[in-house]
Order: C-alpha cells, then structure tokens, then sequence
C-alpha cells in the first residue's frame, strides 16, 4: 500500500534550534531563507504559542509549504 | 437456578446482527445462555417491548477523581455506561508523588474545567502509585473502570520538574518504561499523551516536552502487553493531524498495538477536514495499521459565566487572568475601567460581536427572567453597549451569575455527522465524562446517537448503533469480557426503549465537593441497566451494588 503524498515534516532533536532544523531539513537553502520558510510554515510554533518559537520535543515541525 | 433472567426483550447482542426475541440468563456475574430459557431465577427482570444490549463502553472521560466519591460515575451509568475509561490526554492521578499533587491538579484545572476543590476535600489522597490508586477506587465501584495511565505523570515521576523543561535522557527513558510496566501490571489499559495541552500557567504539559524516542520507547511497552495509546493531537490544524496520524501509525505497526486520537470534529468552517483525516486512516488501516479516530455524537455547546474561568475564553489571555482570580479581585478588576476597556479592545473592533454576539443568556440563575432566551447582540443593541461590555455589565449587575450559551458552536449538523459516526473506521466516543463541568454536560451522547442518528435521521440501525458502543468498542481496546451478550462474558446490560432513549435537557447540578457546579444530563428511556449480573440502576434509581471491576 502506497501512502498519497502529505506535507514533509520532522520533530526538533534534543535542545534543537530553528536555525539548527534549517539546516538539517533544507540544506541546499540560503540559510536564512531557510529559516523564514520554516517559520512561515509552521505557525502553531512561531505564531500561536507562548512564547512563540518555543520548541518542544513532541513538535510536528513542517519542512515544506501545505501541499496543494 | 440462574441468579437473573432477562426475560423476553429484543435482544441486540453487540455483534451487528440483527435483534431478536428472547433471554438472558446470568449466573456469578457472568452470560450464562441467551435465547429461549426455560428454567428458574432468583430474579428475573421483565424486558418485553424493550431491547436489552450489552452495556455501553465510554472510551474517553475523566472520571479519575470522581471515581473516588461516586463509583457510579454519575449520571453515565444510568445513560446506559457500564464501563468508562479515565485517564486520558496525558492525565491519571497516578503514579504520583505528594510533592506534584499541586501541579497536576491544576493540569486538571486548566485543561478539564474541573474544580481544585474535587480533588482536595472529597476523599483521603494515601497512594503515590498506580497499584494504590487502584485500590482506592476498587473499593465502592458500581460502574467498569478500564484507566489509562498518564505519560504526563510517568515523566513527572521519573524527572521531577524537568519534565516541564526538556528532554528525556536515555536512562530517564528506562526509568518510564519501567514505570509503565508497573501500570500495566497493576491494571492500565494504555497510555495517554497529549500534543496540545498546557497547564495553568501556559506551559506545555510534561508530554509534550518528550521526543518521538521516548513515545517509540513507550510504546514498546505497550507492544510487550498488545494495549492502547490514546492521544490528544493538534485538532485544529489538519496537517498536523495528518502527520500525527501517520506517527501512531508507525507506532502501531512496529510495537502492534492499537491507538485511537480524539477528538475529531466537523466544522462547516473547514468542511474537507473529516473526509481528509477518514482518507489517511483508511490508508493506514490499508497497511495494517490500527489508528482509530474518536468522534463524539453532541454537537458542541459551551455554556459559561463568569463565576468561573471558561474555555470560551481560550484564545484570550487577559480574560483567562483575570477570571482566574479570587472572587473579590475578579469582582474589583471588572470594575475597573482601565482593565475593562483593555478587555473589550481584546476582542477587536467589532466589541464582540462576532465572538459573543450569538451567545444566548442561559436562565435560571442570577439573570432577569425577561432575558432569557435573548442574544447577548441584541441586549447589548438595547443597552447601547459593545456585546463584551454588555457581557461584564450585565454580570457584574447580578453577582456575576449570569450564564451564557454558545450553542451548536460546531458537529452539528446532523446530515453531516451520521455518515461520519456510521464510518466502520470511526470510533464512537470522546464524551470527556466527568470533565468541562461548568461548560457543558458529557453525559447522555449515547442517548443522543440513538436519538438522532438511530431514530431521527436513520444514518445507523439501532444494531449498528448498539455495536458501535459495546462490541466494537471492547475490540478496539481489547477488552475481552466485554461488550457482546455471548455467554461466558460479563453480565453488563442495558435495558431500554427504542423510541424514546435519549438525553434530557442541559440543567446545573451542585452536587460536586467545595463550590463546584457541573452541568448534567437525565437519561431518557433507559429501564435497568446491569453491571457484572447485579442491578445497578432501575426504574430511575441507582442501587447500593457495588460489582464493578477494573476490567482490563
């Protein structure tokens, strides 16, 4: 059986940063781009928790925009 | 001699099949034939012109610390509820050290709406561990308990306040497994963990703080004795719950063991978010995987007023401050004209209207009987206020004991939702028994699915309906003895009328410790309803049985 294709995501390592995450998942990207993708698409960190940005272990941490 | 005879009800065994004439005896607590049975009784209970079915399994509640004053769980038992399962999202009331009693029960707080006071002046709190725990509900059980054990509360156990802070190391790891060991051992039917919840300070609760490791490391656990992990994922957001889904999925294969995630809403607002979520369960039930999505029946309604915090108020923290303080300084900050405008301003430039607008006052409390029934809009309209402003106004005029209703705020539309609960892959349940006291009744959702699925929309027979709250259920959580009227199962049984089981109107009850108020639904067409062979509830009235078990 062949899962249909869902938005790529990863889960932050112990005490990962965005930044760290960038590099890891998009590492063919200008790194600061790579960072402002991640946050773009992952709003439930970067924009609805307290504190934002915030990064917990159990994240579901989105590596490409939603799938159209 | 059989102890009991069920005698000549439609009986609707669990197994989907169609209904038919006849009895049930029952001997040591146990079926001991079903059909057409000559031969005598100590009792027989009369069933003609009513169904008689195995007794409901609610897989989703909170009943951990009601369970310590009221075995019964009331009022689910007498909707039918034979069996419950607490524990869930993360919390249990066990293992857990004295010193972070405090911080769990304002888990609780926050997370269930459930009063501090529940948890402080109704029984004596002797036991640390899950085997202690057990025990002090053993003793007085008129209803089934299958408990879920909270991942939350194993990390408190094994890392104390970083449990809230990071990660586990592998030796601390280690240490949870063992510890789940011991739960199970001493009668957890699973884990729970949740992806969402925060405590009563805003910080994430100690699960979320773990790695996708240390859930594998659990759920290996969990594989060596085949049980459930249950969790709470970002229900809000599709995606997320799509890669959760695919996370449990990866958990089930590997460890082979069930998980189910709740809760699964519809909303006319993202109206592809069920068909999108039932797609990729289908796909992963297609790969052998068991992920299984929990629906509740009940549309959702959230009454609230502003004696205590509320959910209605999640996304707005300054509220959520301020209606968390001690009566007097709440009294003294609405009052005051500096906080009020900030509080009004958070709702935006419309003063509420879109967010309060269509709240209805509720009646029967502090609120002048000519308002009941309006729209907070339209009062607001009458007072020449911001719909916000007319809310705190028109509490402050009356003590603040004025309740709100925001009614059908979501999965109710019932055209929509009896597919959906008709689905072979959708599990039937997240009532959340015993918790959100204040803001709506998590009782009567199994009257409700006959009601308006079974009776009035015709999504489910009354077959399909029955099997999906008793043998289907016991299946999904592997509870053998459950859920079938086979004999040599328990002797759970509900006995009710077709036509007129359902539930009875939302109304206060003050029957919880300290100040605590809950809303509570009667049951409607329910005659008996029989708990390991013992009469439990009949004719309106709970019995002194006590034949419950821990039933794993």
């Amino acid at each position: 059986m062949t899962l249909s294709l869902q938005r790529r995501f990863v889960t932050p390592g112990p005490g990962e940063t965005v930044e760290e995450i960038a590099a890891r998942a998009l590492p063919d990207q200008d790194q600061g781009a790579a960072v402002d993708a991640i946050r773009s698409w992952n709003l439930h960190i970067f924009a609805m928790r307290r504190p934002p940005g915030l990064l917990l272990g159990s994240d579901v941490v989105f590596v490409e925009p939603p799938v159209g | 001699m059989y102890d009991v005879i069920v005698r000549g009800g439609l009986v609707v065994d669990g197994s989907g099949g169609p209904g038919y004439l006849g009895d049930v005896a029952i001997q040591d607590g146990k079926i001991a034939a079903v059909g057409r049975i000559e031969g005598g009784a100590h009792r027989f209970v009369e069933a003609e012109g009513r169904v008689v079915a195995p007794g409901f399994i609610d897989p989703h509640t909170h009943f951990d610390v009601q369970l310590l004053w009221d075995g019964a769980a009331k009022p689910a038992l007498e909707h039918g509820i034979t069996c419950v399962v607490p524990g869930n999202c993360s919390l249990s009331l066990a293992p857990l050290r004295a010193a972070d009693r405090q911080r769990v029960i304002g888990m609780f707080q926050q997370i269930e709406e459930m009063p501090p006071a529940a948890f402080t002046e109704a029984f004596d709190w002797t036991w640390e561990d899950f085997a202690g725990y057990r025990a002090a509900i053993e003793k007085s059980l008129s209803v089934n308990v299958a408990p879920l054990v909270g991942h939350s509360v194993i990390r408190l156990w094994v890392m104390g306040a970083d449990a809230q802070e990071r990660a586990a190391t592998a030796d601390e790891i280690a240490a949870m497994q063992v510890m789940l060991r011991e739960c199970l051992d001493a009668g957890a039917v699973g884990l729970s963990t949740s992806f969402v919840d925060v405590d009563e300070n805003g910080r994430p609760v100690p699960s979320r703080f773990a790695q996708f490791e240390e859930l594998d490391a659990l759920s290996e656990v969990l594989g060596e004795y085949g049980r459930m992990l249950q969790i709470v994922p970002e229900f809000y957001a599709i995606d997320i719950t799509i890669a959760r889904i695919d996370q449990l999925a990866e958990l089930s294969l590997k460890h082979n063991i069930p998980t189910t995630f709740s809760p699964v809403f519809d909303s006319t607002a993202t109206p592809d978010n069920v068909a999108r979520t039932m797609a990729r369960v289908e796909e992963q039930f297609a790969r052998g995987a068991r992920v299984w999505p929990q629906m509740q029946t009940r549309p959702i309604d959230i009454s609230f007023s502003l004696l205590r915090p509320s959910l209605f108020f999640a996304r707005l923290p300054r509220w959520v401050r301020i209606l968390r303080q001690p009566l007097e300084a709440r009294i003294a900050a609405l009052r005051d004209p500096e906080t009020v405008e900030k509080m009004v301003a958070d709702l935006g430039p419309d003063g509420g209207e879109r967010m309060m607008g269509r709240l209805v006052v509720r009646g029967g409390d502090g609120a002048p009987a000519e308002l009941t029934g309006r729209t907070l809009s339209d009062i607001a309209r009458d007072r020449g206020e911001a719909p916000a402003l007319a809310l705190i106004n028109l509490s402050l005029e009356h003590g603040l004991d004025v309740a709100f209703l925001n009614a059908n705020a979501g999965h109710e539309v019932t055209e929509r939702i009896g597919p959906m609960l008709a689905h072979p892959l959708v599990h039937i349940g997240a009532s959340d028994g015993g918790a959100h006291l204040a803001s709506f009744s998590t009782y009567g959702d199994t009257g409700y699915l006959f009601s308006e699925f079974v009776r009035k929309s015709g999504a489910l027979s009354l077959e399909q309906a029955v099997a999906k709250i008793t043998a289907e259920t016991a299946d999904i959580w592997g509870l053998k003895d459950r859920g079938r009227l086979e004999t040599g199962k328990a002797a759970d049984i509900v006995i009710f009328d077709a036509a007129t089981i359902g539930r009875g109107e939302e109304r206060p009850a003050f029957d919880m410790p300290g100040d605590g108020m809950r809303y509570v639904r009667a049951a409607t067409g329910i005659d008996t309803v029989l708990v390991n062979g013992q009469v439990a509830y009949a004719a309106g009235a709970y019995s002194d049985a006590r034949a419950g078990v821990i039933c794993v």
